[in-house]
């Protein structure tokens, strides 16, 4: 049995949230292999639904309910002079739990051969009736799981970021505990391990404690961003900047990052501790970048390329080279490895630009164009002949709710998304090319799988 | 030791030379004469960075506003990869243990021993 919950920030009244792919990452994520997934909502005005993400049959179902339950139709419920213990900030809200009764509260998804059961057109909705709010979902996963393979390495990396975690002060180690369990790709340790059964020195515990190492690094960056960023919510939960203040959020990013920069000059390797370290000054010294260019927002495509390359691509470039140099792997595969590290970091974050647009992520859809963080759609949308001036005009500009759902129509009626999208793929091809020169001892069919999933992901 | 002769590590940081990273540099002269003549302004360097970073992020204080935790953030890992290319193990270890002490503090309201005291302490740790 997993246990776990599912948060996500709902930004309208009525609003239907595609959550299939958060559960299909907790399938993952638990190696479920064969068995089913509970889910339950745990409010009242929040409903679950499986059927079709159109977007204009979501209007119909939301102008159903509407109609089976129209707002302002004179709720008992409302009558607040005829109810005890109201709280101040009690909502005027009888029609949404009306609703929710028309809905269910419940759902269990079947798991075959690690698979999500579900039709070609079905996707699974948590369905708001009350927002904008915070919201949790609880999930639970049962039956057969896997445990070899892939899944005993993940299981090693998690098993150190456990141990690792359990010996530091719990102020420090309780956010990043939380920041870990709520998800994450785990790409980077995923990397450090395939590339450090390269060379003739093959040892998974060192490879393990690595991994974590490099997780821990890139956590901590993250720690620090969500500040910089003013970010309330990461991987579905509260960030620790929004939770515990800024003050806490700088100090466990400072302690992770000391202390993953310690594991890792403790496995004695000089070239491992040197990649990683410039791979972090890189990450620095481009996130200065990234600030300074949202003063011209949305910039160009030199300045992004540049500021991705040091945020995103440096840490993916470190993780494969540190990888094969612990397993003492030659040179000339070292450096093949570092060049394939970088493109596919490139393009993971251009999928992630992508993604940022799309509705079925389980994310908030523009939450970039929001925060004005760097997007190649946005720069390319921005000097589309068409759309551009109005793009650039509305950026100039603040940007609420209507401005930022108005940039991300006009981006998606450009080219702009497959444009992004198509560079990306070029990328990874470029990065699995920069491997044919070199001998891997067979990964190469492991390493070409995850440079095609970091780019052909929906979330 | 020169400016000049530090200009390549200051890239970006120069406006912090003036503004105490100067100074603070040469407090740590006198406890990095045991290394190798051309590793001593590394390691100073590399102490002075990571006192400064600590001090412009407000690690246990009041937090700096975004921009002003950048350029520690960027001061903090500068510092580290100095030690990371120059330092003996044991120095970057103790390096790494200072930081994760202030931290600690800085997170569980405790007082924490002066930074300077710290890294001084870690440019004499030995294996």
């Amino acid at each position: 049995m997993s246990p776990n919950r599912l948060e996500f920030a709902t930004t309208g009244a009525t609003e239907f949230v595609d959550i299939t792919p958060r559960i299909r990452d907790e399938v993952r994520r638990t190696g479920l292999r064969n068995g089913r997934v509970h889910l339950q909502s745990l409010h009242t005005t929040l409903g679950l639904a499986v059927n079709e993400n159109e977007p204009l049959l979501l209007r119909d179902f939301e102008g159903l309910l509407e109609r089976l339950a129209p707002a302002g139709a004179g709720y008992e419920h409302d009558d607040f002079t005829r109810r005890f213990d109201i709280a101040l900030d009690e909502p005027v809200n009888g029609h949404a739990h009306c609703r929710q009764l028309l809905l269910s509260a419940f759902a269990t998804l079947m798991v075959e051969d690690g698979h999500l059961v579900l039709g070609r057109w079905q996707s699974v909705f948590a369905v708001e009736l009350d927002g904008p709010r915070h919201r949790e979902l609880a999930i639970q996963l049962e039956g057969e799981f896997a445990r070899h393979g892939r899944d005993a390495a993940e299981a090693l990396v998690e098993i150190e970021l456990t141990r690792q975690l359990m010996v530091d002060p719990e102020p420090i180690a309780s956010p990043m505990r939380r920041l870990l369990e709520a998800g994450g790709k785990r790409l980077r340790p995923r990397l450090v391990q395939l590339t450090s059964a390269i060379g003739p020195r093959d040892d998974p515990l060192r490879a393990a404690e690595l991994a974590a190492a490099v997780e821990l690094l890139h956590s901590a960056t993250l720690v620090h961003d969500d500040y910089v960023d003013e970010s309330t919510h990461r991987r579905g939960s509260p960030t620790v900047a929004s939770a515990e203040g800024p003050e806490r959020a700088i100090a466990v990013g400072d302690y992770y990052f000391a202390k993953a920069t310690r594991l890792i000059a403790q496995i004695g390797n000089p070239g491992v501790t040197s990649a990683v370290a410039e791979a972090l000054e890189a990450i620095c010294a481009s996130q200065i970048d990234d600030v300074a260019l949202r003063g011209t927002y949305p910039g160009d495509r030199d300045s992004y390329m540049r500021v991705i390359r040091g945020k995103t691509a440096s840490l993916f470039s470190a993780a494969c080279a540190s990888g094969a140099l612990l397993s003492e792997a030659n040179a000339d595969v070292v450096g093949a490895l570092r060049r394939y590290g970088e493109l596919l970091g490139t393009a993971f974050q251009m999928a992630d630009d992508v993604i940022d647009f799309s509705p079925s992520s389980g994310k908030t859809v523009g939450l970039d164009i929001k925060q004005r963080v760097l997007s190649l759609p946005l720069i390319y949308a921005a000097e589309d002949r068409v759309v551009g001036p109005e793009v650039r005009r509305l950026l100039a500009g603040s940007l609420g709710e209507a401005e930022v759902g108005r940039v991300t129509d006009l981006v998606t009626s450009t080219d702009a998304l497959p444009r992004v999208r198509e560079e990306a793929r070029s990328l990874v091809e470029a990065a699995l090319r920069e491997l044919d020169a070199v001998e891997l001892d067979g990964l190469r069919p492991a390493l070409a799988g995850v440079a095609r999933s970091a780019v052909d992901r929906s979330s | 030791m020169t400016v000049q002769l530090l200009e390549p590590e200051l890239d970006r940081l120069e406006g912090l030379w003036s503004d105490g990273l100067s100074e603070t540099y040469h407090a740590y002269l006198d406890s990095v004469r045991r290394f190798d003549p051309a590793t001593q302004p590394k390691l100073a360097l590399a102490a002075a960075l990571i006192e400064v970073g600590v001090r412009l992020q407000g690690l246990g204080g009041r937090a700096a506003p975004p921009a002003t935790l950048l350029m520690g953030d960027l001061c903090l890992a500068r510092g580290s990869r100095l030690l990371a290319d120059h330092a003996p193990l044991a120095v970057q270890v103790a390096f790494a243990r200072a930081i994760e002490s202030l931290a600690s503090a800085a997170a569980s309201a405790v007082q924490a021993a002066p930074a300077r005291q710290l890294l001084h302490e870690s440019l004499g740790a030995t294996a």
